[in-house]
């Protein structure tokens, strides 16, 4: 009997096929600071998955790790079924990478662009040329292909990032920031196109610090600050539980908080203050307002809204600058 | 097998993108290429050579032509290595593009190593024509220049991409330039015979492979391959299968922290 040596790949019970990125302790550390505190996650299938977190959070390190565009100092992390620190190669074949800065080929044109990066992944010249122009199209790029990128804007240089990404027709599409320094119509492209590509089935991870994108495209976020994950959920579920579902804003000016927060009593979930306004959120919509009325209390100026992705950030993040 | 074909289809599409961006400048990409040797050729050739009469039995013109021939060569790959490396490293974001494929570093850098090897062929064959036209070549043996500037563009080029990896402004790149590059050209026995130098400068001359470069082809053009010139070769080959990696571990870690 020859004794086999246990494979350690085969003791494990293997992720599901649903479980496109596992990530368990996974750890960053640059020089002298560590960017990424060992942080767990699950990416499934078809999903769009939101990394939120103010800058220096660790988001960028940990998707450009899961990118395999920077190795991993510690933990675990498998992309659709391969360790991210072996196979690195059979990974970026099927993974499309929008950097943040538009590293858009300079010395060529839109459509050399695509053609080139069609190359480095090996893809047949007739079949690279068609779905160039199906997604120079996509991107609202059309008519420009023999354009220098020289003359692009911003927002067509991202838009050509974008489309470079897709044309190996990815299973993952990794976005690192997409819409910064986008102008608003710029941005809705961006968005739809993430949606269409989301409908036929392609799996989205970003990074944001635009909670309305994140709350629009994500199917589930975390938030992440100081190299270390705070939150994880849905956006709705995540709000509600974190800040409530509406928030009270009071602007008095160096009054006391002290009457509002007795007379919102059991309908206040948190409070917070910021300058001179008092922030209350509440569990249910319109019980501060009747609590108010109730006890007298008739503020300088408020504005009771809806709560939303920023106060789940400021609450959990702070509102101090970061840089 | 596999892994060799694999590493030529990378290094074939790098190659490619770079094919694909000269083609747009090669008019004044040859021409500034050319300026400066065909200067030197006529102005130390025929200016100079009015008064230098003979060098090792040959006109001074003719001694000098097939020294310039790989000197173009050398400044060709150095300068193009040198200063697109870095804009691809800094600021086009060319090679960081290339790594958000299945490309790798250990590829872009043979890639890199075709196109230049391309590029040496390319700008020695447009001087080796200017050369043929001034009568200045007389042996079938030239037939066989493409062998070393091939190793000029591995052995040239891979110092060139170091230097552009780890040079933090585009000035620091201008050392390397005017301190190791200008000084090979001088003293490399382009413009002079070496053995009437004192030992010890010749025997640093010995160690400069542009040296090694520049007898190789004066004895193609001049037909006067002897058996020692094999020596040569084996120096160029020595040269560029040191040099070849030296730049990996540079470009690793700017593109991959």
């Amino acid at each position: 009997m020859v004794a086999v040596a246990p494979d350690l790949d085969l003791v494990r019970p293997p992720a599901s096929p649903e479980e496109i990125i596992v990530a368990r302790g996974l750890e960053k550390t640059y020089a002298d600071v560590q960017a990424v505190r060992g942080v767990d996650f699950t990416i499934r299938r078809g999903e769009c998955f939101a990394f939120l977190g103010p800058n220096g959070a660790g988001k960028s390190s940990t998707i450009r790790m899961l990118s395999c565009l920077s190795p991993l100092s510690g933990g675990e992390l498998t992309v659709l079924g391969h360790k991210a620190d072996i196979d690195e190669r059979r990974i970026k074949e099927r993974l499309g990478i929008v950097s943040q800065d538009d590293n858009v080929d300079p010395d060529l044109s839109l459509m050399e662009n695509l053609l080139v990066y069609a190359r480095y992944f090996s893809m047949p010249a007739e079949e690279a040329r068609q779905h160039a122009d199906e997604l120079l199209t996509f991107m609202q790029l059309e008519g420009r292909s023999k354009a220098a990128v020289r003359e692009l804007s911003g927002g067509m240089r991202r838009r050509l990032v974008i489309a470079r990404a897709l044309m190996h027709h990815p299973d993952i599409l990794v976005l690192d920031e997409p819409t910064t320094g986008l102008d608003p119509q710029a941005r809705l492209l961006v968005w739809g196109a993430v949606q269409q590509l989301k409908a036929q089935g392609v799996t989205i991870v970003l990074t944001t610090h635009y909670m309305d994108e994140a709350e629009r495209l994500a199917d589930r976020l975390v938030v992440m600050d100081h190299g270390r994950i705070l939150q994880e959920d849905a956006p709705r579920p995540l709000i509600e539980r974190t800040v409530g579902r509406e928030a009270v804003e009071i602007w008095h000016r160096g009054g006391d908080d002290a009457p509002f927060i007795a007379a919102a009593g059991d309908a206040l979930l948190l409070s917070d203050r910021h300058g001179d306004t008092l922030v209350l959120y509440a569990r249910e919509p319109g019980r501060v307002g009747q609590a108010f009325a109730l006890s007298g209390l008739a503020p300088e100026r408020m504005l009771v809204r809806p709560t939303n992705l920023e106060d789940v950030f400021l609450t959990l993040t702070g509102r101090d600058l970061r840089e | 097998m596999r892994g060799t074909s694999r590493l030529l289809r990378a290094a074939g599409a790098v190659w490619w993108r770079d094919f694909v961006a000269w083609r747009k400048f090669w008019r004044s990409s040859i021409l500034l290429n050319f300026g400066e040797p065909l200067t030197n050729l006529l102005a130390l050739g025929v200016g100079l050579g009015a008064y230098v009469a003979v060098m090792q039995g040959v006109s001074f013109l003719q001694f000098i032509a097939p020294g310039l021939l790989a000197v173009t060569a050398m400044n060709a790959v150095t300068f193009d290595a040198g200063f697109d490396t870095y804009d691809k490293l800094n600021s086009s974001g060319v090679y960081a593009a290339m790594l958000t494929s299945p490309l790798t570093v250990p590829e872009i850098v043979f890639g890199e190593y075709l196109w230049e090897a391309t590029r040496a062929i390319l700008y020695g064959a447009v001087f080796f024509v200017v050369i043929l036209a001034f009568g200045l070549v007389h042996s079938w043996w030239s037939l066989l220049l493409p062998v070393p500037l091939i190793l000029f563009g591995v052995l040239f080029t891979a110092p060139a991409l170091y230097v552009a990896a780890v040079a933090r402004t585009h000035e620091q790149l201008f050392y390397y330039f005017s301190l190791v590059i200008t000084p090979m050209f001088m003293f490399s026995g382009v413009f002079f015979p070496v053995a009437h130098l004192p030992w010890i400068v010749q025997d640093i001359i010995y160690i400069l492979p542009l040296y090694h470069g520049v007898l190789l082809t004066r004895a193609m053009v001049l037909g006067q391959m002897t058996p020692s010139i094999v020596w040569q070769f084996v120096w160029l080959i020595v040269y560029a299968a040191v040099l070849a990696y030296l730049p990996v571990r540079a470009l690793a870690r700017r593109l991959t922290t």
